[in-house]
């Protein structure tokens, strides 16, 4: 290429490509003007409703369509409806308080109103629970179901739907690998030896990124055994036999190969998959494992709960709730609206968008539900002894969304499932990790 | 933008300008008493924009961390002041200096790691080869790619024991390598994953870097009998210094600041194998609520990084001098 | 300097090259024989480099788990545009980034030639401090800018994104913009000041004009970064009809189950733009792209 000819080239290049920035300088920037303006429909004139993507699109869909033909009583405002993303949620929703231009109504983390409500950012619930007593839906709980949500200045948050973590297991390896499905925990052990020969696993769970399965195993395993973090008090109370004999216990099984050495290292993907693909014989998982994973055989049941060696039976529950905020337009529409959202809510199982518990019995009857023979074992069997985050202890608090999401359990839970470890100290560097993070 | 054609203003800037591309810097003597006080109010309005801008999107953030970092409050409650208790706090953790020592060594394996793929394969693609611009654009990919798809990617290829890659060191009787759930293989990955990733970037300003390069010193040195080992380190890797100094100091800031690449992949886990500062700074604020701490450890962080491209600028400018 | 440079062979004898040892041999059958080495060399790499890269793609031409057809379909992508905004998402993407690149290029060239030619202590200062505001992780700046826009109407809005885009990547792009200027010498200006040019009037109509490389690498930077951020979207966006790609992504991750096959068909929509922007440019860069700019001559 001469000189010549390169500068020519380069010149109407350049001219081209100014041309074309000048053009997309100005009309992209006056579309995003517009676009902006659009958006900024959750003023002052309507109750912002936040909630999470806890199913596929269709639970959102139904569930703003809910919201939005939500007629108010005259002198009441009406609802929008907002999904946020679980990525960074707590950011998003922190961001957003303290800009005040946060919701007034949302669902959320399951320990998320605790730690606003700390902050002064909540607005109790007591008046919508008088509704529900009022509208019959009180008395429609499920046993224990509010309870937790109850504090010294009120109602926190009013529970929607139960996050069950409950064990699950495939018939057909039970049956290759010749043995009974456990009942407690020595079967369990057993039962794993005997899976382990046909290549099968006797306890999935994983700990990768972004996957609390297996922080969830390891207090689902502390409370099956009459354990917990905490006293019924609220005080932190990690080293407690209990405990201990859980976690000894846990190690037992990484030793025997009858935990996945990989499942330190697996997603909530590479997890289902161990389903999907029979390695998992036998493990805590949350509602909805057939269809999660792609398996509609019917060879992946629910179990029935197991007994830990001195006869203890338990399982894990998240209640995830609806709060309301302070910072909104109208407090009685808040709760108005709040109420009527939870007469609606049969909807959302009716139509089968659920992976989750309804907390109301008449749900639970509906014929969508109860259809599915694990959904009804579930109820029948495990809701009655599911235990919350905050066990020995009853009601909830902030504290939980630290032990949940945080580090020290993390990091106790990869301890344990690497293996290199005895069960005190792991449990010690746990409880001083607690220690340096929660508020006293 | 003026588009104005001044046709020989151009081709004497084209003529001025075409010897620079072997050449020294510019360095005009006197360039300040150019500088006249109608000079500086140009400059000024020049550089109105970027202050603005800076003092907005770096600047505000940067002082409210700063009130964050000595505080002990909530993302959305400032909190009590308690002076430098977070940092000594910081400092004084175990996890903090773990987490400092991988993300040393996360950041030179990154840098030095893609720097040495990105220049080898700018050496290659920089000679004829069938089809080289194709090459060219194609491994650009990984840089391209979202990295929430990737990292999935990279965990389907070796995430469990029946994925691709450990059944490959399988049926090679190499045992089944436990790429994630394994502390140290599960840091030589994260590391590799970057540098997968980064050296796209790298190839890019090296291969750019290159073709300013004058070749006919390559002639006059190879005339002198130098061998190729001999005119690759005295003459070529002088001549892309400054530019290597660059994407050195780029890199390690990229490095330094991932945040996705670690925590997508692993988590920080197993335990705390690949916990990076950020990471750790991230996990801190918003998993543990910790929002003093967390800023200090990111503010900590911030401090370190500057002083190491303080030092590498300063090699920079030494470049360009020489 | 392009010109030159771009006349030159590129055959240069460089390390780990086997073949000639000078241009214009590249013929001879040694050539010929180290050209195809190379080729078999870099092709070996590619594919090896690229295999996680095929994965995805393979995803989004497989039927997903409720199709009915086998083999390769490109059904994905039409669900993808069909059943979810992924359109809309793209126009989104596009107006962000573009408005990005052009606004960043617009503020860090003309600081990025004061950086360059202006060199008292507080030019240099400045510079200096570019750099360090910069450092600061963007995990840790999203609340408080947040805070920030909220105040000024600027979330869940394009715009607002934009502008911290703009910020994000001003720093970097006007370190890059002085480095470019640094090897223009400053005679051309001299001269263009003599023809009765202003200081304004030579940046623009002298500078710049000679300085595409440079101002198309900062583009690219800006592009790319832009292009895939979702840390601060995510924060930032709301509304599902003002999502950018990445955050359309974002939106095929339920609780604890994700949407993979729309991830990868999303994912592979996501990397066209940039591949196009990069064979479109390739020429550009084999004469200076960031590197050259950056180069020291």
């Amino acid at each position: 290429m001469t000189i010549k000819s390169s500068v020519t080239s380069t010149a109407f290049s350049r001219r081209g490509f100014l041309g074309f920035a000048a053009a997309a300088a100005s009309a992209p920037l006056l579309a995003a003007c517009g676009g902006g303006s659009a958006s900024q429909s959750g003023g002052s004139g309507v109750i912002k409703f936040w909630d999470m993507p806890w199913a596929t699109p269709a639970y959102n869909d139904a569930a703003k369509k809910i919201a939005e033909g939500y007629a108010p009583a005259s002198g009441n405002l009406k609802a929008s409806y907002q999904t946020i993303q679980w990525n960074n949620f707590y950011q998003t929703f922190s961001s957003a308080i303290a800009s005040k231009t946060g919701p007034a109504v949302s669902t959320g983390g399951g320990f998320q109103a605790f730690q606003f409500e700390q902050q002064g950012q909540i607005a109790y619930a007591d008046k919508v629970v008088e509704e529900l007593k009022k509208n019959g839906q009180f008395d429609d709980f499920l046993p224990g179901v509010l309870e937790p949500f109850k504090s010294d200045k009120g109602y926190v948050a009013v529970p929607w739907q139960l996050d069950m973590r409950v064990f699950w297991y495939r018939k057909s390896l039970f049956e290759k690998a010749g043995v009974d499905v456990p009942t407690d925990w020595a079967s369990l052990l057993e039962a794993g030896k005997k899976l382990k020969t046909i290549g099968a696993f006797g306890f999935a769970t994983g700990s990768g990124a972004g996957n609390n399965i297996g922080n969830h195993s390891m207090i689902m395993m502390m409370v099956n055994n009459g354990g917990g973090v905490f006293t019924p008090s609220g005080e932190l109370d990690v080293m407690n036999d209990r405990n201990v004999e859980a976690i000894e216990f846990l190690l037992e099984m990484v030793s025997n190969g009858i935990i996945d050495p990989a499942a330190v290292s697996y997603t909530t993907d590479n997890l289902n998959a161990q389903w999907k693909d029979s390695k998992a014989a036998f493990g805590p998982y949350v509602l909805g494992v057939p269809a999660r994973v792609g398996d509609t055989s019917g060879d992946i049941v629910v179990a029935s709960p197991i007994a830990g060696p001195h006869g203890d039976k338990a399982g894990l529950v998240f209640p995830n709730n609806i709060m309301m905020y302070t910072n909104t337009p109208s407090q009685a529409s808040s709760e108005a609206f709040l109420v009527a959202y939870m007469g609606q809510l049969k909807q959302l199982w009716q139509q089968k968008l659920m992976n989750a518990l309804p907390v109301f019995k008449s749900i639970t009857e509906l014929p969508e539900f109860s259809s599915d023979p694990n959904n009804v074992k579930i109820v029948k069997e495990w809701q009655p002894i599911a235990k919350t985050f905050a066990a020995q202890g009853n009601s909830l608090n902030a504290n939980l969304a630290v032990l949940d999401g945080g580090q020290a359990l993390n990091q106790f839970t990869q301890t344990v499932l690497t293996g290199k470890t005895d069960a005190k100290s792991a449990l010690q560097a746990f409880q001083s990790g607690l220690q340096s993070v929660l508020k006293k | 933008m003026a588009l104005t054609t001044a046709q020989t203003g151009l081709s004497r800037a084209r003529r001025g300008v075409a010897p620079g591309g072997s050449g020294k810097p510019a360095k005009p003597a006197n360039r300040k008493s150019k500088l006249s006080s109608q000079t500086r109010k140009t400059f000024f309005w020049l550089l109105l924009p970027s202050v603005v801008l800076l003092v907005l999107i770096h600047g505000y953030p940067l002082a409210y961390a700063g009130v964050q970092a000595t505080h002990n409050g909530s993302l959305i409650d400032t909190g009590e002041f308690v002076g430098l208790e977070n940092f000594a706090n910081v400092l004084a953790s175990d996890a903090f200096w773990k987490a400092a020592r991988f993300t040393l060594l996360f950041t030179i394996v990154g840098v030095f790691g893609s720097w040495l793929m990105g220049l080898g394969l700018a050496l290659l693609l920089r000679t004829k080869i069938p089809a080289g611009g194709v090459f060219k654009v194609l491994l650009l990919l990984p840089w391209v790619v979202p990295i929430v798809v990737s990292s999935t990617a990279w965990n389907w290829l070796l995430g469990t024991p029946d994925s691709l890659i450990p059944s490959m060191f399988r049926n090679l009787g190499l045992g089944t390598p436990l790429f994630l759930a394994d502390p140290t293989l599960a840091a030589i990955t994260v590391m590799v994953f970057k540098v997968w990733i980064s050296f796209p970037f790298m190839m890019m300003m090296t291969s750019a870097a290159l073709a300013s390069v004058d070749t006919t010193v390559y002639e006059a040195a190879s005339m002198d009998g130098a061998s190729r080992w001999q005119q690759f380190s005295q003459i070529t890797l002088p001549l892309i210094a400054r530019s290597t100094y660059i994407s050195w100091i780029l890199m390690t800031i990229f490095c330094v600041n991932d945040f996705p690449t670690i925590y997508l992949l692993t988590g920080g886990g197993p335990v705390d194998a690949t916990t990076s500062l950020v990471v750790l700074a991230y996990r801190t604020v918003f998993q543990d609520f910790q929002t003093g701490p967390g800023v200090a450890i990111a503010f900590l962080m911030t401090i370190t990084l500057v002083v190491v491209s303080v030092i590498l600028y300063r090699q920079i400018r030494k470049s360009s001098v020489e | 300097m392009s010109a030159v440079v771009h006349a030159h062979p590129q055959s240069g004898p460089v390390l780990g090259v086997t073949g000639t040892g000078k241009p214009n041999r590249a013929l001879s059958d040694a050539g010929l024989r180290g050209r195809w080495w190379r080729f078999a060399l870099i092709l070996a790499i590619t594919a090896v480099v690229l295999v996680p890269i095929m994965v995805t793609v393979v995803l989004a031409v497989t039927p997903g788990p409720t199709s009915t057809s086998t083999g390769f379909t490109l059904e994905n992508f039409g669900s993808v545009f069909s059943q979810t905004l992924a359109s809309t998402w793209l126009q989104n993407s596009l107006i962000t980034t573009l408005s990005t690149v052009v606004v960043s290029v617009a503020v860090a060239a003309p600081a990025g030639y004061v950086l360059s030619r202006g060199r008292s202590k507080a030019v240099s200062g400045y510079s200096l401090l570019l750099f360090v505001m910069q450092s600061l992780p963007i995990i840790t700046s999203v609340v408080p800018l947040f805070i920030l826009f909220a105040g000024m109407g600027l979330v869940d809005n394009l715009m607002g994104l934009t502008i911290i885009y703009v910020g994000s990547t001003m720093t970097v792009a006007t370190w890059m913009m002085a480095a470019y200027f640094d090897s223009i010498p400053i005679s051309l200006e001299e001269a263009s000041w003599i023809d009765g040019c202003s200081v304004f009037g030579s940046f623009t109509k002298v500078v710049l004009r000679n300085s595409l490389p440079g101002v198309l690498s900062t583009a690219i930077f800006a592009f790319l970064l832009a292009w895939n951020d979702y840390l601060v979207a995510i924060v930032f966006l709301r509304s599902t009809e003002i999502f950018t790609l990445p955050m359309g992504v974002q939106s095929f991750f339920q609780q604890n189950q994700t949407d993979w096959t729309s991830v990868m068909a999303l994912a592979v929509i996501m990397m066209l733009p940039p591949i196009i922007v990069f064979a479109a440019l390739n020429k550009y860069f084999s004469v200076g792209g960031i590197g050259g700019s950056l180069a020291g001559r």
